[in-house]
């Protein structure tokens, strides 16, 4: 397997612990990561998104390639950041992967992050290893997005398995299924 | 980015559009050297490097720790002396203790997160503040400070089970209803 370079990324990292916005980029950094910028909530985060849109030499990032970012922040969580990525109209990139570093482990957790449209989960306490693995994901196994009337964000399934029939199930035909190259 | 189809959350859809993206970041990272469907990794030697980093961090973990107990302390001494702010001050415990929580594994030390993880389940209803509760955060603080200060990482071996042990004991003594 040939190994990645990852000199030419820009990862945006949010976190509102000090310790861990430096671990998380000087982690990235040792992989191999070019760029690496961090901030200390979603609020900090969403103005730097659009700061990379309206001047990226201010921004010292032509563009943001993934995003790092913690649940739970004060005052504006993961959550919120990860909603206005995928869902604001002045979003400069809705398709963008987002991971969605936290410490909450339960799975009606995971299910709310998956549902706002978070790309992978990285759960706290992760290993050097665990954060590189979920850069590959990001890069070897992307997505296609999908939006309905009620979501858009990554597609959630994964594996491409039979569906079950089902009343809840999104619905598949030629008819209703639009497809779009971007 | 062409995105003007996915413009506001209610935007109409004919059922299910799916957007296809070129996999740019693919191509950034293997300088467009691998085919589609090829797959590339991270090389040991950054993973190693990234590890000596994490490694040299984990080192100044202790300190850092440091002043999030204090902070604890902190809190726990303004539940005693202003019990009319009490519940806030328990809902600040509750977040220090979350950050903890995520944090004590990654650097080698479990029984920090396990501490962490104990006080952010019993501090998760800042509006049932007791006397009792105030007590077992006190509880809570004592291990971590005795975790830091003897420098007890992995899993503690024999004190880390003492630690837990009076830990385990204390929510039992300040949980039950004859507590007082």
């Amino acid at each position: 397997m040939a190994d990645y370079d990852f000199g030419l990324f820009s990862c945006l990292v949010a976190d509102d612990s000090a310790y861990m916005r430096t671990l998380m980029s000087a982690s990235l950094r040792a992989i191999g990561v070019g760029n690496v910028k961090t901030v200390d909530d979603g609020s900090a985060g969403i103005d730097f998104l659009q700061l990379v849109q309206s001047d990226p030499m201010k921004a010292g990032m032509q563009n943001v390639d993934i995003i790092f970012s913690n649940w739970q922040m004060h005052p504006v969580d993961g959550m919120m950041l990860l909603r206005w990525v995928r869902r604001h109209k002045e979003s400069p990139n809705r398709f963008i992967p987002f991971v969605m570093v936290t410490g909450y482990a339960d799975k009606e957790k995971v299910r709310e992050a998956r549902a706002m449209g978070a790309t992978e989960m990285l759960a706290k306490p992760f290993s050097v290893v665990n954060l590189g693995q979920r850069l590959l994901q990001v890069v070897n196994r992307p997505r296609k997005f999908v939006h309905t009337s009620k979501y858009f964000g990554p597609d959630r399934r994964r594996n491409q398995r039979e569906i079950p029939p089902g009343k809840c199930r999104r619905k598949i035909d030629e008819r209703n299924v639009e497809v779009v190259h971007v | 980015m062409s995105d003007a189809a996915v413009e506001g959350k209610t935007a109409k859809v004919p059922g299910v559009r799916f957007y296809v993206i070129r996999n740019i970041l693919k191509d950034k990272a293997s300088g467009g050297s691998l085919a589609p469907g090829d797959k590339g990794g991270i090389s040991v030697e950054a993973i190693q490097a990234a590890e000596a980093e994490f490694n040299k961090m984990a080192e100044d973990y202790p300190d850092w720790v440091k002043s999030l107990i204090e902070e604890l302390f902190e809190n726990y001494r303004r539940c005693i002396d202003t019990p009319e702010i009490r519940h806030e001050k328990v809902a600040v415990i509750h977040e220090i203790a979350h950050d903890m929580k995520g944090q004590g594994g990654t650097f080698g030390y479990p029984l920090i997160t396990n501490f962490g993880e104990s006080l952010y389940k019993c501090t998760h209803k800042s509006e049932q503040a007791s006397d009792n509760l105030v007590e077992l955060i006190k509880a809570h603080i004592d291990g971590m400070k005795a975790v830091i200060s003897g420098r007890v990482s992995g899993d503690g071996g024999d004190i880390g089970q003492e630690l837990l042990e009076s830990l385990e004991h204390a929510i039992k003594k300040y949980s039950s209803p004859d507590a007082d």
